[in-house]
């Protein structure tokens, strides 16, 4: 296992950790918008730099995607890796300057605003960093959203910017996304479930029992496929709504403890 | 002057014998016309030209036999269509339709100079007979381009009798992999697509990578503004490439090769296209390459047009079928290229300077250049100098050399400022420094780089704000936006440059721009982002003259930037012809018979419509 010193502290991490693994089991903070556990990293937004020490020289990696290969020496609290971080910092605030959760991130980097205009235009504060995309990629294995157009021109779109076809509406990237720019609407008049801004609508389960929206027709559809197990049960409560699911639970508990009494 | 047919070859003695027949064929009078069909000539009408040159040749036939031959690039564009005659290599530029049947009763058939059709010396008035008198070529060394202009692209028994494939068939008979690897490694290639990392290292480590199978590719999505090596190369001579990636594919221990090229070139596309095929019929590719135990096919893919693609890991991503995005290199693609698989991937260049450095060695390559930079250099000499072209040289050349000798100097008597090298991404280097070696650490060092070879020649009227600006956008727009410091960065430095050459420049906007370029270099993704600053770092530091008084005096020296400068008429040179006021398209003009013209400046739009008709040069930019 080799060992990484991150500003002096040793961690000793499995071969081809990340950096980022690391920082995070030495307790050592970097700042991350890019990354997420579930999918593998793109180091697009840049924001986790960080510095390698190579001996003669330092280089710049970012944390989230370097493999640690054999023991090394990083430093996230040199000044040259925190003006790299707070520059890159500098460039989001100004693409996506109302974004409130940009905003707490850049303070708790020592940012204080921007010194660039905005001179890019970003759809409801996206910061590109991607995650949606390779969620819908990498996890839910349907692509149903991608990049669309090169350099300040890049958008989050679904293909032709029409809604999708193959958005199931489960929400994943509405999840994932760490400025708040993909919503899930729900439209109850409707029995829709809509994935915001990119217009794609799935129609929704209503609760068998109380009639509440539960989740897309799709997604129950998508489970059902992969999970590979025929049981009416499991069907069943796949259309009830949280509540009516914990009380049928509940009903069911108290059925099987009221026989056991007898 | 097909002679083979469906002949496969089944060892190295059928090539010999091939060669042996074909040069047989040759008989010692016959002639040829050789009509470069370079890029360059081809937009000149040079098409044509081969044609009448072959309706002539069919009609004169019979007695002596008489080849019209379309060849590739010879270099020397500025002065095409350029059209060799054989024997006596006697070299015609400026050569049109109407000329064809003067050069084929005077030169072919009598064996006489057409006098008119030879290169001039603007300086001594001496005519050229051969390039090699013309001063473009003469300190010129080829070796990419050494089949350039000589044989016809189209046919694999021009090239094998040329020598084509001897590299190939010495490494099959007599060469290890390892002395392959080695060979390379004493010629102290590096790799011309701009990198200039080490041939032989990045063959080796990948020869020694784990997984299989094995990827080569030749990169070949070209795409600077004004570079064409290697479009030249991949129209010109396509066997060298094509014989470079099976000798590369023999040390590395690849079956499978890949060349990647852009769609807009289409003739690379079909050249190389025939060039596989015809190398295939022969049995020089596929399966037991010349009887040997040497598998290896290449396919070609075509590019869509996005610069970003000739970074290695966005090329492998589109062959890969994925949006050309480049990733982190943390994990070199020698080890997990193209499908995760270890992947050798080489300029058109570096491939097609394979074969010669095998058939003479690697020392007699190495005693070429300088101590860490062997061979040669491809360029594409365009801007303001007399000769533009594409231009072969030793390394260790000056750049002053460049210019003046093979380029003739600048254009028009103006005076030099900068030469541009590397491409977009390169940067632009002054005239106290034309005295630099050509080598990729010197040019490293002044701040620009070797590139893939684009060189451009800029002259006084040329505003190096401006230029910055220029390249500036054109990264901005090829960037493929994936990450943060190249997408908004590049977009922020625009921003500050088109505010800069418009007269709105603030005080602050210099520092701003280095804070900038230091960003990009030290946090972007790929090699487009982390050079994307070069043009206006360079021009900051040999240059800030023209930025301060961009920002201090809203001025621009060159005058070139609309609106940081004015027309006026020299009363004294107006000669009150009245041209300037006919064509003043905002009637600012006055003036009468006689009397010298004036520009009203409220009502002056600065198209610079008068300053471009004027007669007698008396509008000036003030």
């Amino acid at each position: 296992m080799p060992t990484v010193t991150i500003d002096g502290r040793k961690v000793r991490v499995k071969k081809d950790a990340t950096v980022l693994d690391a920082a995070r089991k030495a307790g050592i903070w970097v700042p991350t918008l890019c990354y997420h556990p579930a999918v593998v990293g793109d180091a697009s937004c840049r924001l986790c730099m960080v510095e390698l020490d190579r001996g003669e020289w330092k280089q710049m990696i970012t944390a989230c995607n370097y493999p640690v290969r054999r023991d090394i020496v990083v430093y996230v609290s040199s000044e040259a890796a925190r003006k790299a971080r707070q520059g890159v910092m500098e460039l989001l605030l100004a693409r996506a300057p109302d974004s409130e959760e940009l905003k707490e991130l850049a303070e708790r980097m020592g940012v204080k605003g921007t010194r660039y205009p905005k001179v890019t235009e970003s759809q409801r504060n996206c910061i590109l960093c991607g995650l949606c995309v390779r969620v819908c990629e990498d996890m839910i294995g349907k692509s149903a959203i991608g990049f669309a157009g090169r350099g300040v021109d890049r958008t989050v779109a679904a293909p032709f910017r029409q809604p999708s076809e193959d958005c199931i509406g489960c929400g994943a990237c509405a999840v994932v996304c760490p400025v708040g720019t993909i919503k899930v609407r729900l439209h109850e008049d409707e029995q829709q479930v809509e994935i915001s801004p990119f217009k794609s609508r799935v129609k929704l389960v209503a609760c068998e029992r109380c009639g509440a929206p539960v989740v897309s027709e799709l997604v129950v559809a998508e489970a059902l496929e992969r999970v590979e197990l025929d049981s009416e049960q499991l069907r069943e409560r796949m259309r009830l709504c949280p509540k009516c699911r914990k009380s049928k639970t509940v009903a069911g508990l108290a059925d099987v403890a009221g026989r056991n009494r007898k | 002057m097909t002679v083979v047919g469906n002949l496969r070859l089944n060892g190295v003695e059928d090539l010999e014998r091939m060669r042996e027949e074909l040069l047989a064929c040759r008989s010692p009078s016959s002639k040829c016309v050789r009509v470069c069909m370079g890029p360059g000539c081809a937009a000149k009408g040079a098409a044509r030209l081969y044609e009448v040159f072959c309706e002539a040749a069919e009609q004169a036939g019979g007695e002596v036999e008489i080849q019209a031959k379309s060849v590739g690039c010879h270099g020397l564009c500025e002065c095409g269509p350029i059209v060799i005659i054989e024997p006596g290599e006697i070299f015609y530029q400026r050569v049109e339709e109407p000329d064809v049947p003067e050069i084929f009763r005077e030169t072919v058939l009598g064996g006489r100079v057409v006098e008119r059709l030879l290169y001039e010396n603007p300086d001594t008035g001496e005519k050229a007979l051969t390039a090699e008198e013309i001063p473009f070529y003469k300190v010129q060394k080829r070796i990419a381009l050494a089949h350039n202009g000589v044989i016809d692209p189209a046919s694999i028994e021009d090239y094998v009798a040329e020598g084509g494939y001897t590299a190939l068939a010495k490494v099959l008979t007599s060469m290890a992999p390892e002395e392959v690897l080695g060979e390379v490694e004493r010629a102290g290639l590096r790799g011309r697509g701009g990198g200039g990392f080490a041939t032989a290292r990045k063959w080796r480590s990948c020869r020694q990578a784990k997984g299989s199978p094995k990827y080569v590719i030749c990169n070949g999505d070209e795409g600077d503004p004004g570079a064409f090596m290697d479009r030249a190369i991949m129209e010109g001579d396509p066997h060298a490439i094509i014989e470079g990636m099976i000798i590369g594919a023999y040390a590395i221990g690849s079956r499978q090769g890949y060349i990647y090229v852009r769609n807009e070139y289409p003739l690379s596309v079909e050249r190389l296209r025939g060039a596989i095929e015809q190398a295939r019929e022969l049995g020089l590719l596929g399966r037991h390459i010349l009887g040997s135990s040497l598998s290896f096919d290449i396919r070609i893919n075509r590019g869509g047009g996005a610069f970003v693609c000739g970074e290695s890991t966005a090329l492998m991503a589109s062959l890969e079928g994925r949006p050309g995005e480049p990733r982190a290199k943390y994990i070199h693609t020698v080890e997990s290229g193209l499908n995760g698989k270890p992947t050798n991937l080489n300029n058109v260049e570096t491939w097609a300077n394979v074969p010669a450095i095998i058939n003479r060695g690697g020392e007699w390559f190495a005693s070429i250049g300088t101590e860490k930079s062997k061979g040669t250099k491809v360029f594409c000499l365009v801007g303001k100098v007399k000769y533009t072209g594409l231009v072969e040289v030793p390394m260790g050349i000056t750049l002053r050399r460049i210019v003046e000798e093979i380029g003739g100097g600048v254009r028009d008597d103006k005076r030099f400022k900068a030469i541009q090298t590397g491409g977009p991404s390169g940067g632009c280097i002054p005239s106290q420094y034309l005295d630099t070696l050509v080598d990729f650490d010197e040019l490293t060092k002044l701040g620009s780089m070797m590139g893939s070879g684009g060189m451009i020649v800029m002259d006084e009227d040329t505003c190096m704000v401006h230029v910055a600006k220029y390249f500036t956008n054109f990264l901005q727009k090829e960037s493929c936006g994936k990450c943060t410091p190249c997408r908004e960065g590049l977009a922020q430095m625009l921003h500050i440059l088109q505010r800069i050459t418009k007269g709105e420049g603030e005080e602050g906007d210099v520092e701003v721009l280095e804070g900038l370029a230091e960003l990009l270099e030290g946090t972007a993704l790929c090699a487009l982002g982390k050079t994307a600053a070069n043009p206006v770092i360079s021009t900051i530091r040999y240059f800030r003259d023209e930025y301060d008084a961009h920002i201090q005096e809203r001025r621009c020296p060159a005058k070139e930037c609309r609106g940081l400068f004015r027309y006026e008429i020299d009363p004294e040179a107006c000669k009150a012809c009245g041209i300037c006021l006919k064509n003043c398209p905002s009637d600012a003009i006055t003036g009468q018979k006689k009397v010298p013209h004036v520009i009203n400046q409220e009502k002056c739009t600065l198209c610079g419509a008068c300053w471009e008709k004027c007669p007698f040069t008396a509008v000036l930019k003030v």
